[in-house]
Protein backbone atom coordinates (compact mmCIF):
# COMPACT_ATOMS: atom_id res chain seq x y z
CA UNK A 1 0.00 0.00 0.00
CA UNK A 2 1.48 3.31 -1.02
CA UNK A 3 1.07 6.01 1.57
CA UNK A 4 1.55 9.65 1.02
CA UNK A 5 3.34 11.39 3.82
CA UNK A 6 1.16 12.40 6.70
CA UNK A 7 1.85 15.28 8.98
CA UNK A 8 0.77 14.12 12.38
CA UNK A 9 0.28 16.27 15.43
CA UNK A 10 -0.07 14.30 18.63
CA UNK A 11 -0.36 14.78 22.35
CA UNK A 12 0.88 12.46 25.08
CA UNK A 13 -1.19 12.00 28.22
CA UNK A 14 0.02 10.54 31.49
CA UNK A 15 -3.23 8.86 32.46
CA UNK A 16 -5.94 7.04 30.55
CA UNK A 17 -8.74 8.80 32.42
CA UNK A 18 -7.45 12.22 31.32
CA UNK A 19 -7.20 10.89 27.78
CA UNK A 20 -10.75 9.50 27.83
CA UNK A 21 -12.08 12.86 29.01
CA UNK A 22 -10.08 14.55 26.24
CA UNK A 23 -11.60 12.24 23.61
CA UNK A 24 -15.09 13.13 24.83
CA UNK A 25 -14.13 16.78 24.48
CA UNK A 26 -12.80 16.19 20.96
CA UNK A 27 -16.05 14.51 19.99
CA UNK A 28 -17.95 17.48 21.37
CA UNK A 29 -15.79 19.86 19.30
CA UNK A 30 -16.12 17.63 16.21
CA UNK A 31 -12.35 17.29 15.90
CA UNK A 32 -11.45 14.39 13.62
CA UNK A 33 -9.11 12.11 15.61
CA UNK A 34 -6.72 10.18 13.37
CA UNK A 35 -5.95 7.47 15.94
CA UNK A 36 -5.37 6.78 19.60
CA UNK A 37 -2.38 4.78 20.87
CA UNK A 38 -2.30 3.19 24.31
CA UNK A 39 0.10 0.74 25.98
CA UNK A 40 -2.81 -1.52 27.01
CA UNK A 41 -6.49 -1.95 26.12
CA UNK A 42 -8.44 0.88 27.73
CA UNK A 43 -12.01 0.19 28.86
CA UNK A 44 -14.62 2.27 27.09
CA UNK A 45 -12.29 3.53 24.37
CA UNK A 46 -13.89 1.74 21.43
CA UNK A 47 -17.37 3.25 21.75
CA UNK A 48 -15.88 6.74 22.21
CA UNK A 49 -13.94 6.40 18.97
CA UNK A 50 -17.03 5.02 17.26
CA UNK A 51 -15.30 1.75 16.36
CA UNK A 52 -17.62 -1.05 15.39
CA UNK A 53 -17.42 -4.42 17.11
CA UNK A 54 -14.62 -6.64 15.83
CA UNK A 55 -15.74 -9.43 13.53
CA UNK A 56 -12.72 -11.54 14.44
CA UNK A 57 -14.80 -13.82 16.67
CA UNK A 58 -17.11 -14.69 13.76
CA UNK A 59 -14.04 -15.81 11.84
CA UNK A 60 -12.97 -17.68 14.97
CA UNK A 61 -16.28 -19.56 15.09
CA UNK A 62 -15.91 -20.60 11.45
CA UNK A 63 -12.32 -21.77 12.01
CA UNK A 64 -13.42 -23.68 15.09
CA UNK A 65 -16.23 -25.36 13.20
CA UNK A 66 -13.76 -26.26 10.47
CA UNK A 67 -11.50 -27.83 13.11
CA UNK A 68 -14.41 -29.81 14.55
CA UNK A 69 -15.37 -31.17 11.15
CA UNK A 70 -11.77 -31.89 10.13
CA UNK A 71 -11.09 -33.88 13.27
CA UNK A 72 -14.39 -35.72 13.46
CA UNK A 73 -14.83 -36.55 9.80
CA UNK A 74 -11.10 -37.23 9.44
CA UNK A 75 -11.10 -39.78 12.25
CA UNK A 76 -14.34 -41.27 10.99
CA UNK A 77 -12.79 -41.86 7.58
CA UNK A 78 -9.47 -43.12 8.95
CA UNK A 79 -10.91 -45.53 11.50
CA UNK A 80 -13.80 -46.90 9.47
CA UNK A 81 -12.65 -46.81 5.83
CA UNK A 82 -8.95 -46.11 5.43
CA UNK A 83 -7.28 -48.18 8.16
CA UNK A 84 -9.74 -49.90 10.53
CA UNK A 85 -7.98 -51.21 13.63
CA UNK A 86 -9.62 -52.80 16.66
CA UNK A 87 -8.65 -51.05 19.88
CA UNK A 88 -9.60 -52.88 23.06
CA UNK A 89 -12.61 -54.54 21.45
CA UNK A 90 -14.26 -51.18 20.79
CA UNK A 91 -16.23 -50.54 17.59
CA UNK A 92 -14.39 -48.81 14.74
CA UNK A 93 -16.57 -45.77 14.96
CA UNK A 94 -16.02 -44.95 18.67
CA UNK A 95 -17.44 -41.49 19.15
CA UNK A 96 -16.39 -41.00 22.82
CA UNK A 97 -12.75 -41.64 21.89
CA UNK A 98 -12.98 -39.02 19.14
CA UNK A 99 -14.24 -36.23 21.39
CA UNK A 100 -10.92 -35.17 23.02
CA UNK A 101 -9.14 -34.91 19.66
CA UNK A 102 -12.12 -33.12 18.13
CA UNK A 103 -11.99 -30.65 20.98
CA UNK A 104 -8.24 -30.10 20.60
CA UNK A 105 -8.41 -29.51 16.87
CA UNK A 106 -11.32 -27.11 17.32
CA UNK A 107 -9.22 -25.03 19.69
CA UNK A 108 -6.12 -25.29 17.51
CA UNK A 109 -7.88 -24.28 14.30
CA UNK A 110 -9.66 -21.39 15.99
CA UNK A 111 -6.48 -20.11 17.66
CA UNK A 112 -4.20 -20.36 14.63
CA UNK A 113 -6.87 -19.14 12.23
CA UNK A 114 -7.67 -16.10 14.35
CA UNK A 115 -4.00 -15.26 14.84
CA UNK A 116 -3.28 -15.30 11.12
CA UNK A 117 -6.46 -13.40 10.29
CA UNK A 118 -5.50 -10.79 12.85
CA UNK A 119 -2.01 -10.43 11.37
CA UNK A 120 -3.32 -10.13 7.83
CA UNK A 121 -6.03 -7.61 8.75
CA UNK A 122 -3.51 -5.48 10.67
CA UNK A 123 -0.87 -5.76 7.94
CA UNK A 124 1.58 -7.39 10.29
CA UNK A 125 4.06 -10.10 9.45
CA UNK A 126 7.74 -10.90 9.13
CA UNK A 127 9.77 -8.05 7.64
CA UNK A 128 7.11 -5.42 8.18
CA UNK A 129 8.30 -2.28 9.88
CA UNK A 130 5.87 0.14 11.40
CA UNK A 131 6.78 3.64 12.22
CA UNK A 132 5.95 4.41 15.81
CA UNK A 133 4.95 7.92 16.76
CA UNK A 134 6.72 7.78 20.08
CA UNK A 135 8.34 4.81 21.79
CA UNK A 136 6.75 5.69 25.11
CA UNK A 137 3.25 4.83 23.85
CA UNK A 138 4.32 1.21 24.27
CA UNK A 139 5.25 1.92 27.87
CA UNK A 140 3.31 4.45 29.92
CA UNK A 141 1.97 7.22 27.67
CA UNK A 142 -1.45 7.59 26.11
CA UNK A 143 -1.52 9.31 22.77
CA UNK A 144 -4.16 11.14 20.74
CA UNK A 145 -3.03 11.84 17.17
CA UNK A 146 -4.47 14.22 14.55
CA UNK A 147 -3.75 14.32 10.85
CA UNK A 148 -2.99 17.91 9.83
CA UNK A 149 -4.75 17.43 6.51
CA UNK A 150 -7.96 16.68 8.41
CA UNK A 151 -7.89 19.22 11.21
CA UNK A 152 -6.65 22.75 11.66
CA UNK A 153 -3.27 22.37 13.40
CA UNK A 154 -3.65 25.43 15.61
CA UNK A 155 -7.01 24.14 16.78
CA UNK A 156 -5.58 20.68 17.44
CA UNK A 157 -2.69 22.15 19.39
CA UNK A 158 -4.88 24.31 21.58
CA UNK A 159 -7.20 21.33 22.13
CA UNK A 160 -4.31 19.11 23.26
CA UNK A 161 -2.84 21.67 25.62
CA UNK A 162 -6.22 22.58 27.10
CA UNK A 163 -7.15 18.94 27.81
CA UNK A 164 -4.03 18.18 29.82
CA UNK A 165 -1.57 16.63 27.38
CA UNK A 166 1.85 16.58 29.01
CA UNK A 167 3.66 16.86 25.68
CA UNK A 168 2.66 17.96 22.17
CA UNK A 169 4.79 16.91 19.20
CA UNK A 170 4.75 16.77 15.44
CA UNK A 171 5.99 14.00 13.25
CA UNK A 172 5.87 13.10 9.58
CA UNK A 173 4.76 9.54 8.94
CA UNK A 174 5.77 8.15 5.57
CA UNK B 1 -35.23 1.50 47.28
CA UNK B 2 -32.45 0.07 49.36
CA UNK B 3 -34.70 -2.05 51.53
CA UNK B 4 -36.53 -5.07 50.20
CA UNK B 5 -40.07 -5.44 51.50
CA UNK B 6 -41.37 -8.99 51.56
CA UNK B 7 -44.90 -8.18 50.44
CA UNK B 8 -47.90 -10.18 51.53
CA UNK B 9 -48.71 -11.00 47.93
CA UNK B 10 -45.32 -12.56 47.33
CA UNK B 11 -45.58 -14.40 50.63
CA UNK B 12 -48.97 -15.80 49.62
CA UNK B 13 -47.75 -17.03 46.26
CA UNK B 14 -44.73 -18.71 47.85
CA UNK B 15 -46.95 -20.33 50.46
CA UNK B 16 -49.21 -21.58 47.65
CA UNK B 17 -46.11 -23.10 46.03
CA UNK B 18 -45.25 -24.82 49.30
CA UNK B 19 -48.81 -26.10 49.66
CA UNK B 20 -48.61 -27.51 46.13
CA UNK B 21 -45.40 -29.22 47.21
CA UNK B 22 -46.94 -30.64 50.37
CA UNK B 23 -50.01 -31.90 48.50
CA UNK B 24 -47.77 -33.52 45.88
CA UNK B 25 -45.66 -35.15 48.55
CA UNK B 26 -48.77 -36.36 50.35
CA UNK B 27 -50.19 -37.86 47.17
CA UNK B 28 -46.82 -39.44 46.41
CA UNK B 29 -46.83 -41.01 49.85
CA UNK B 30 -50.35 -42.41 49.36
CA UNK B 31 -49.86 -43.77 45.82
CA UNK B 32 -46.44 -45.19 46.61
CA UNK B 33 -45.18 -48.73 47.07
CA UNK B 34 -45.05 -50.11 50.61
CA UNK B 35 -41.59 -48.67 51.38
CA UNK B 36 -42.41 -45.22 49.91
CA UNK B 37 -39.56 -45.27 47.42
CA UNK B 38 -40.93 -42.52 45.21
CA UNK B 39 -41.63 -40.20 48.12
CA UNK B 40 -38.20 -40.56 49.70
CA UNK B 41 -36.27 -40.37 46.45
CA UNK B 42 -38.09 -37.15 45.52
CA UNK B 43 -37.37 -35.83 48.99
CA UNK B 44 -33.66 -36.64 48.76
CA UNK B 45 -33.48 -35.26 45.21
CA UNK B 46 -34.90 -31.84 46.11
CA UNK B 47 -33.41 -31.54 49.59
CA UNK B 48 -29.87 -32.23 48.38
CA UNK B 49 -30.33 -30.06 45.28
CA UNK B 50 -31.43 -26.93 47.16
CA UNK B 51 -29.03 -27.46 50.07
CA UNK B 52 -26.20 -27.65 47.54
CA UNK B 53 -27.33 -24.45 45.85
CA UNK B 54 -27.22 -22.57 49.13
CA UNK B 55 -23.79 -24.02 49.91
CA UNK B 56 -22.49 -22.85 46.55
CA UNK B 57 -23.77 -19.32 47.20
CA UNK B 58 -21.95 -19.14 50.53
CA UNK B 59 -18.88 -20.77 49.04
CA UNK B 60 -18.76 -18.37 46.11
CA UNK B 61 -18.95 -15.34 48.41
CA UNK B 62 -15.96 -16.81 50.26
CA UNK B 63 -14.16 -17.26 46.93
CA UNK B 64 -14.85 -13.64 45.94
CA UNK B 65 -13.74 -12.26 49.33
CA UNK B 66 -10.53 -14.29 49.27
CA UNK B 67 -9.79 -13.29 45.68
CA UNK B 68 -10.34 -9.60 46.55
CA UNK B 69 -13.01 -9.48 43.88
CA UNK B 70 -15.22 -6.42 43.73
CA UNK B 71 -17.69 -6.82 40.89
CA UNK B 72 -20.26 -8.80 42.91
CA UNK B 73 -20.41 -6.41 45.89
CA UNK B 74 -23.55 -4.62 44.71
CA UNK B 75 -25.69 -7.76 44.82
CA UNK B 76 -23.83 -9.79 47.45
CA UNK B 77 -26.91 -9.72 49.71
CA UNK B 78 -28.58 -12.07 47.22
CA UNK B 79 -25.88 -14.70 47.68
CA UNK B 80 -25.77 -14.11 51.42
CA UNK B 81 -29.51 -14.70 51.57
CA UNK B 82 -29.22 -17.85 49.43
CA UNK B 83 -26.68 -19.22 51.89
CA UNK B 84 -29.11 -18.66 54.77
CA UNK B 85 -31.14 -21.58 53.42
CA UNK B 86 -28.37 -23.84 54.75
CA UNK B 87 -30.07 -23.99 58.16
CA UNK B 88 -33.22 -25.34 56.47
CA UNK B 89 -31.06 -27.67 54.42
CA UNK B 90 -29.53 -28.91 57.65
CA UNK B 91 -32.99 -29.85 58.94
CA UNK B 92 -34.02 -31.41 55.62
CA UNK B 93 -30.91 -33.55 55.36
CA UNK B 94 -31.01 -34.41 59.06
CA UNK B 95 -34.50 -35.85 58.46
CA UNK B 96 -32.93 -37.96 55.73
CA UNK B 97 -30.25 -39.01 58.24
CA UNK B 98 -32.83 -39.85 60.89
CA UNK B 99 -34.59 -41.92 58.26
CA UNK B 100 -31.40 -43.91 57.76
CA UNK B 101 -30.94 -44.16 61.51
CA UNK B 102 -34.41 -45.41 62.31
CA UNK B 103 -35.05 -47.24 59.04
CA UNK B 104 -37.88 -44.99 57.81
CA UNK B 105 -36.79 -45.47 54.21
CA UNK B 106 -34.79 -47.86 52.03
CA UNK B 107 -33.11 -45.40 49.72
CA UNK B 108 -29.61 -46.65 50.49
CA UNK B 109 -28.62 -50.24 49.93
CA UNK B 110 -25.80 -49.92 52.47
CA UNK B 111 -28.31 -49.03 55.19
CA UNK B 112 -29.65 -52.58 55.00
CA UNK B 113 -28.00 -54.35 58.00
CA UNK B 114 -27.92 -57.70 56.16
CA UNK B 115 -26.22 -56.23 53.12
CA UNK B 116 -23.69 -54.44 55.31
CA UNK B 117 -22.50 -57.82 56.57
CA UNK B 118 -23.04 -60.22 53.68
CA UNK B 119 -22.35 -57.96 50.70
CA UNK B 120 -18.54 -57.86 50.29
CA UNK B 121 -18.37 -54.48 48.52
CA UNK B 122 -20.75 -52.77 50.92
CA UNK B 123 -19.14 -54.26 54.02
CA UNK B 124 -15.84 -52.80 52.82
CA UNK B 125 -17.41 -49.34 52.77
CA UNK B 126 -19.11 -49.45 56.16
CA UNK B 127 -16.38 -47.29 57.71
CA UNK B 128 -17.88 -44.37 55.83
CA UNK B 129 -21.33 -45.55 54.82
CA UNK B 130 -23.00 -46.22 58.15
CA UNK B 131 -26.03 -44.73 59.87
CA UNK B 132 -24.05 -43.05 62.65
CA UNK B 133 -21.73 -41.15 60.37
CA UNK B 134 -24.52 -40.29 57.94
CA UNK B 135 -26.50 -38.47 60.62
CA UNK B 136 -23.53 -37.11 62.55
CA UNK B 137 -21.57 -36.05 59.47
CA UNK B 138 -24.56 -34.35 57.89
CA UNK B 139 -25.36 -32.33 61.01
CA UNK B 140 -21.76 -31.35 61.79
CA UNK B 141 -20.72 -30.53 58.25
CA UNK B 142 -23.85 -28.67 57.12
CA UNK B 143 -23.81 -26.97 60.51
CA UNK B 144 -20.24 -25.80 59.86
CA UNK B 145 -21.23 -24.48 56.44
CA UNK B 146 -24.12 -22.59 57.99
CA UNK B 147 -21.96 -21.25 60.82
CA UNK B 148 -19.29 -19.87 58.48
CA UNK B 149 -21.85 -18.45 56.03
CA UNK B 150 -23.80 -16.76 58.79
CA UNK B 151 -20.61 -15.31 60.32
CA UNK B 152 -19.73 -13.78 56.95
CA UNK B 153 -23.26 -12.46 56.58
CA UNK B 154 -23.51 -10.96 60.05
CA UNK B 155 -20.08 -9.29 59.66
CA UNK B 156 -21.23 -7.94 56.31
CA UNK B 157 -24.37 -6.46 57.90
CA UNK B 158 -22.40 -5.12 60.86
CA UNK B 159 -20.00 -3.50 58.41
CA UNK B 160 -22.93 -1.76 56.78
CA UNK B 161 -24.17 -0.32 60.07
CA UNK B 162 -20.76 0.96 61.14
CA UNK B 163 -19.77 4.07 59.21
CA UNK B 164 -16.62 4.63 61.27
CA UNK B 165 -14.88 1.37 60.40
CA UNK B 166 -12.14 3.12 58.45
CA UNK B 167 -9.48 0.41 58.67
CA UNK B 168 -11.95 -2.26 57.45
CA UNK B 169 -11.52 -4.39 60.57
CA UNK B 170 -14.78 -6.20 59.84
CA UNK B 171 -13.82 -6.93 56.28
CA UNK B 172 -10.48 -8.33 57.44
CA UNK B 173 -12.36 -10.63 59.79
CA UNK B 174 -14.65 -11.70 56.96
CA UNK B 175 -11.57 -12.49 54.94
CA UNK B 176 -10.39 -14.81 57.70
CA UNK B 177 -13.72 -16.68 57.82
CA UNK B 178 -13.79 -16.85 54.03
CA UNK B 179 -10.29 -18.33 53.89
CA UNK B 180 -11.28 -20.94 56.49
CA UNK B 181 -14.46 -21.72 54.57
CA UNK B 182 -12.70 -22.50 51.27
CA UNK B 183 -10.85 -25.74 52.15
CA UNK B 184 -13.66 -26.85 54.46
CA UNK B 185 -16.30 -26.44 51.77
CA UNK B 186 -14.02 -27.97 49.16
CA UNK B 187 -13.35 -31.19 51.05
CA UNK B 188 -16.56 -31.65 52.99
CA UNK B 189 -18.88 -30.97 50.05
CA UNK B 190 -17.24 -33.97 48.36
CA UNK B 191 -17.91 -36.12 51.42
CA UNK B 192 -21.53 -35.00 51.54
CA UNK B 193 -22.01 -35.71 47.83
CA UNK B 194 -20.61 -39.21 48.33
CA UNK B 195 -22.87 -40.07 51.21
CA UNK B 196 -26.04 -38.26 50.12
CA UNK B 197 -26.04 -38.92 46.40
CA UNK B 198 -23.33 -41.26 45.14
CA UNK B 199 -24.08 -43.88 47.79
CA UNK B 200 -27.55 -44.56 46.33
CA UNK B 201 -25.51 -46.71 43.92
CA UNK B 202 -23.77 -48.42 46.81
CA UNK B 203 -21.63 -50.75 44.71
CA UNK B 204 -20.49 -48.11 42.33
CA UNK B 205 -18.15 -45.17 42.72
CA UNK B 206 -16.54 -42.50 40.62
CA UNK B 207 -13.71 -40.30 41.84
CA UNK B 208 -14.87 -37.17 40.06
CA UNK B 209 -18.52 -37.54 41.01
CA UNK B 210 -18.22 -34.88 43.73
CA UNK B 211 -16.87 -32.35 41.27
CA UNK B 212 -19.59 -33.23 38.82
CA UNK B 213 -22.31 -32.70 41.45
CA UNK B 214 -20.62 -29.54 42.67
CA UNK B 215 -20.52 -28.10 39.15
CA UNK B 216 -24.20 -28.91 38.78
CA UNK B 217 -24.97 -27.11 42.04
CA UNK B 218 -22.87 -24.15 41.03
CA UNK B 219 -24.54 -23.71 37.64
CA UNK B 220 -27.97 -23.97 39.28
CA UNK B 221 -26.93 -21.34 41.81
CA UNK B 222 -25.84 -18.96 39.03
CA UNK B 223 -29.15 -19.58 37.20
CA UNK B 224 -31.13 -18.81 40.33
CA UNK B 225 -29.03 -15.67 40.92
CA UNK B 226 -29.73 -14.41 37.41
CA UNK B 227 -33.46 -15.07 37.76
CA UNK B 228 -33.64 -13.48 41.22
CA UNK B 229 -31.78 -10.38 40.06
CA UNK B 230 -34.05 -10.03 37.03
CA UNK B 231 -37.07 -10.37 39.33
CA UNK B 232 -35.73 -7.82 41.82
CA UNK B 233 -34.87 -5.40 39.03
CA UNK B 234 -38.31 -5.76 37.52
CA UNK B 235 -39.80 -4.93 40.92
CA UNK B 236 -37.74 -1.76 41.06
CA UNK B 237 -35.02 -2.95 43.41
CA UNK B 238 -31.27 -3.12 42.79
CA UNK B 239 -31.29 -0.75 39.82
CA UNK B 240 -27.52 -0.46 40.41
CA UNK B 241 -27.14 -3.99 39.04
CA UNK B 242 -26.36 -3.16 35.45
CA UNK B 243 -26.04 -5.09 32.24
CA UNK B 244 -22.33 -5.40 33.06
CA UNK B 245 -23.01 -7.49 36.16
CA UNK B 246 -25.51 -9.63 34.29
CA UNK B 247 -22.96 -10.10 31.51
CA UNK B 248 -20.46 -11.46 34.03
CA UNK B 249 -23.06 -13.80 35.51
CA UNK B 250 -23.85 -14.93 31.97
CA UNK B 251 -20.17 -15.69 31.47
CA UNK B 252 -20.17 -17.78 34.63
CA UNK B 253 -23.25 -19.63 33.41
CA UNK B 254 -21.60 -20.25 30.05
CA UNK B 255 -18.21 -21.24 31.42
CA UNK B 256 -19.49 -23.52 34.17
CA UNK B 257 -21.93 -25.22 31.82
CA UNK B 258 -18.87 -26.19 29.80
CA UNK B 259 -17.06 -27.21 32.98
CA UNK B 260 -20.02 -29.40 33.96
CA UNK B 261 -19.95 -31.02 30.51
CA UNK B 262 -16.23 -31.60 30.80
CA UNK B 263 -16.78 -33.53 34.04
CA UNK B 264 -19.84 -35.34 32.71
CA UNK B 265 -17.90 -36.47 29.68
CA UNK B 266 -14.70 -37.33 31.55
CA UNK B 267 -16.64 -39.61 33.88
CA UNK B 268 -18.47 -41.21 30.98
CA UNK B 269 -15.42 -41.67 28.76
CA UNK B 270 -13.20 -43.21 31.42
CA UNK B 271 -15.87 -45.73 32.36
CA UNK B 272 -16.61 -46.49 28.71
CA UNK B 273 -12.94 -46.90 27.94
CA UNK B 274 -12.12 -49.00 31.01
CA UNK B 275 -15.10 -51.26 30.28
CA UNK B 276 -15.22 -52.73 33.78
CA UNK B 277 -18.60 -54.30 34.48
CA UNK B 278 -18.89 -52.91 38.00
CA UNK B 279 -18.53 -49.41 36.58
CA UNK B 280 -20.39 -49.65 33.28
CA UNK B 281 -23.56 -50.86 35.04
CA UNK B 282 -24.15 -47.24 36.04
CA UNK B 283 -24.49 -46.20 32.40
CA UNK B 284 -26.07 -49.48 31.31
CA UNK B 285 -29.05 -48.73 33.60
CA UNK B 286 -29.33 -45.21 32.26
CA UNK B 287 -29.10 -46.33 28.64
CA UNK B 288 -31.66 -49.09 29.05
CA UNK B 289 -34.30 -47.32 31.11
CA UNK B 290 -33.55 -43.57 31.09
CA UNK B 291 -32.49 -42.96 27.51
CA UNK B 292 -34.57 -39.82 26.69
CA UNK B 293 -33.47 -38.11 29.90
CA UNK B 294 -29.87 -39.19 29.46
CA UNK B 295 -29.56 -37.38 26.12
CA UNK B 296 -31.85 -34.52 27.11
CA UNK B 297 -29.45 -33.86 29.98
CA UNK B 298 -26.63 -33.17 27.55
CA UNK B 299 -28.76 -31.10 25.17
CA UNK B 300 -30.30 -28.89 27.87
CA UNK B 301 -27.22 -28.42 30.01
CA UNK B 302 -24.55 -28.20 27.35
CA UNK B 303 -25.65 -27.62 23.74
CA UNK B 304 -28.39 -25.12 24.61
CA UNK B 305 -26.40 -22.75 26.88
CA UNK B 306 -23.26 -23.25 24.78
CA UNK B 307 -24.76 -22.11 21.50
CA UNK B 308 -27.15 -19.51 22.90
CA UNK B 309 -24.72 -17.80 25.27
CA UNK B 310 -21.73 -17.99 22.94
CA UNK B 311 -22.43 -14.56 21.51
CA UNK B 312 -21.69 -11.39 23.40
CA UNK B 313 -25.13 -9.85 22.98
CA UNK B 314 -27.16 -12.83 24.23
CA UNK B 315 -25.34 -12.54 27.55
CA UNK B 316 -26.19 -8.84 27.69
CA UNK B 317 -29.87 -9.10 26.82
CA UNK B 318 -32.02 -9.91 29.81
CA UNK B 319 -34.55 -11.91 27.79
CA UNK B 320 -32.12 -14.44 26.37
CA UNK B 321 -30.07 -14.61 29.57
CA UNK B 322 -33.16 -15.19 31.71
CA UNK B 323 -34.49 -17.83 29.34
CA UNK B 324 -31.22 -19.78 29.42
CA UNK B 325 -31.04 -19.45 33.21
CA UNK B 326 -34.55 -20.88 33.57
CA UNK B 327 -34.03 -23.77 31.19
CA UNK B 328 -30.61 -24.72 32.56
CA UNK B 329 -31.94 -24.58 36.13
CA UNK B 330 -34.56 -27.18 35.21
CA UNK B 331 -31.87 -29.07 33.31
CA UNK B 332 -29.70 -29.48 36.38
CA UNK B 333 -32.69 -30.47 38.45
CA UNK B 334 -33.20 -33.24 35.86
CA UNK B 335 -29.51 -34.08 36.15
CA UNK B 336 -30.02 -34.76 39.86
CA UNK B 337 -33.10 -36.81 39.06
CA UNK B 338 -30.93 -38.95 36.79
CA UNK B 339 -28.26 -39.32 39.48
CA UNK B 340 -30.65 -40.47 42.18
CA UNK B 341 -33.64 -42.32 40.71
CA UNK B 342 -31.97 -45.31 38.98
CA UNK B 343 -29.95 -46.37 42.02
CA UNK B 344 -32.88 -45.87 44.36
CA UNK B 345 -35.23 -47.91 42.18
CA UNK B 346 -32.69 -50.70 41.98
CA UNK B 347 -32.37 -50.86 45.78
CA UNK B 348 -36.15 -50.74 46.18
CA UNK B 349 -36.66 -53.63 43.76
CA UNK B 350 -34.12 -55.73 45.59
CA UNK B 351 -35.69 -54.89 48.92
CA UNK B 352 -39.22 -55.65 47.78
CA UNK B 353 -38.21 -58.95 46.20
CA UNK B 354 -36.15 -59.81 49.32
CA UNK B 355 -33.38 -60.95 47.08
CA UNK B 356 -29.79 -59.87 46.73
CA UNK B 357 -29.41 -60.54 43.02
CA UNK B 358 -26.92 -58.27 41.33
CA UNK B 359 -29.57 -56.51 39.28
CA UNK B 360 -30.97 -56.46 35.80
CA UNK B 361 -33.65 -59.06 36.48
CA UNK B 362 -36.39 -56.84 37.77
CA UNK B 363 -39.18 -55.37 35.72
CA UNK B 364 -38.39 -51.84 34.62
CA UNK B 365 -41.31 -51.06 32.34
CA UNK B 366 -42.02 -47.38 31.89
CA UNK B 367 -43.43 -45.60 34.90
CA UNK B 368 -43.99 -41.90 35.36
CA UNK B 369 -41.97 -40.74 38.35
CA UNK B 370 -39.32 -43.37 37.78
CA UNK B 371 -37.97 -42.97 34.26
CA UNK B 372 -39.33 -39.46 33.81
CA UNK B 373 -40.46 -36.85 36.33
CA UNK B 374 -44.24 -36.92 36.65
CA UNK B 375 -46.61 -34.26 37.93
CA UNK B 376 -45.88 -35.24 41.51
CA UNK B 377 -42.14 -34.73 41.01
CA UNK B 378 -42.79 -31.33 39.46
CA UNK B 379 -45.15 -30.47 42.32
CA UNK B 380 -42.55 -31.52 44.89
CA UNK B 381 -39.95 -29.39 43.14
CA UNK B 382 -42.31 -26.38 43.15
CA UNK B 383 -42.81 -26.89 46.88
CA UNK B 384 -39.10 -26.99 47.64
CA UNK B 385 -38.47 -24.02 45.35
CA UNK B 386 -41.17 -22.10 47.21
CA UNK B 387 -39.52 -22.94 50.52
CA UNK B 388 -36.11 -21.91 49.22
CA UNK B 389 -37.41 -18.61 47.87
CA UNK B 390 -39.36 -17.94 51.06
CA UNK B 391 -36.20 -18.28 53.14
CA UNK B 392 -34.28 -16.26 50.55
CA UNK B 393 -36.72 -13.34 50.44
CA UNK B 394 -37.16 -13.19 54.18
CA UNK B 395 -33.37 -13.11 54.66
CA UNK B 396 -33.15 -10.46 51.95
CA UNK B 397 -35.72 -8.26 53.68
CA UNK B 398 -33.71 -8.21 56.91
CA UNK B 399 -30.83 -6.09 55.61
CA UNK B 400 -30.20 -3.26 53.18
CA UNK B 401 -30.01 -4.44 49.58
CA UNK B 402 -26.79 -2.66 48.65
CA UNK B 403 -23.97 -2.96 51.16
CA UNK B 404 -22.87 0.66 51.20
CA UNK B 405 -19.78 0.15 53.39
CA UNK B 406 -18.30 -2.77 51.53
CA UNK B 407 -14.72 -1.79 50.60
CA UNK B 408 -15.35 -2.82 47.02
CA UNK B 409 -18.78 -1.25 46.57
CA UNK B 410 -17.55 1.56 44.31
CA UNK B 411 -15.62 -0.82 42.13
CA UNK B 412 -18.83 -2.79 41.77
CA UNK B 413 -21.02 0.25 41.10
CA UNK B 414 -18.70 1.30 38.27
CA UNK B 415 -18.18 -2.21 37.02
CA UNK B 416 -17.41 -2.36 33.34
CA UNK B 417 -16.54 -5.43 31.34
Amino acid sequence: MAHTNRNVIYGLYDDEEIMLTAIKEANAQHLEIMDVYTPFPVHGLDPLLGLSESRLHIAGFIYGLLGTLTAFLGMTWIFTKDWPVVFGGKPHWSVPAFIPITFELTVLFAAIGMTFTFYIVCGLGPGVTNEVLDDRITDDKFCIAFDESEVDSAKAKSFLSSTGASEINKKILS
Amino acid sequence: MNQFTFTGRLKTSLIIMMVVGLVSMGLTWIWDDEIHTRFWSNYLHNASFFTGISLMAGFFIAVCITAWAGWYAVFKRVWESFSMFLIVGLVLMAIMGLGVYFGWHHIYHWADPVAAVEDKIISGKTGFLNKNWYLFGTIVIVGTWYFLSSRIRSLSIAEDNDDNDTDFAKHRRMRLYAAIFLPIAGFTSAAMVWQWIMSVDSHWYSTLFAWYCGASWFVSMICLTIMSLLYLRAKGYLQQVSVEHMHDLGKFLFAFSIFWTYLWFSQYMLIWYGNVGEETIYYRTRFDHFKPLFYANLVINFLFPFFVLMRNDTKRKFGSLGLVAGVVFIGHWLDYFLMIKPGVMHTAHEHLSHGHDAGGHHDMSFQLGVQMPGFLEIGTMIGFLGLFLFVFFSALSKASLVAKNDPYIHESLHHHV
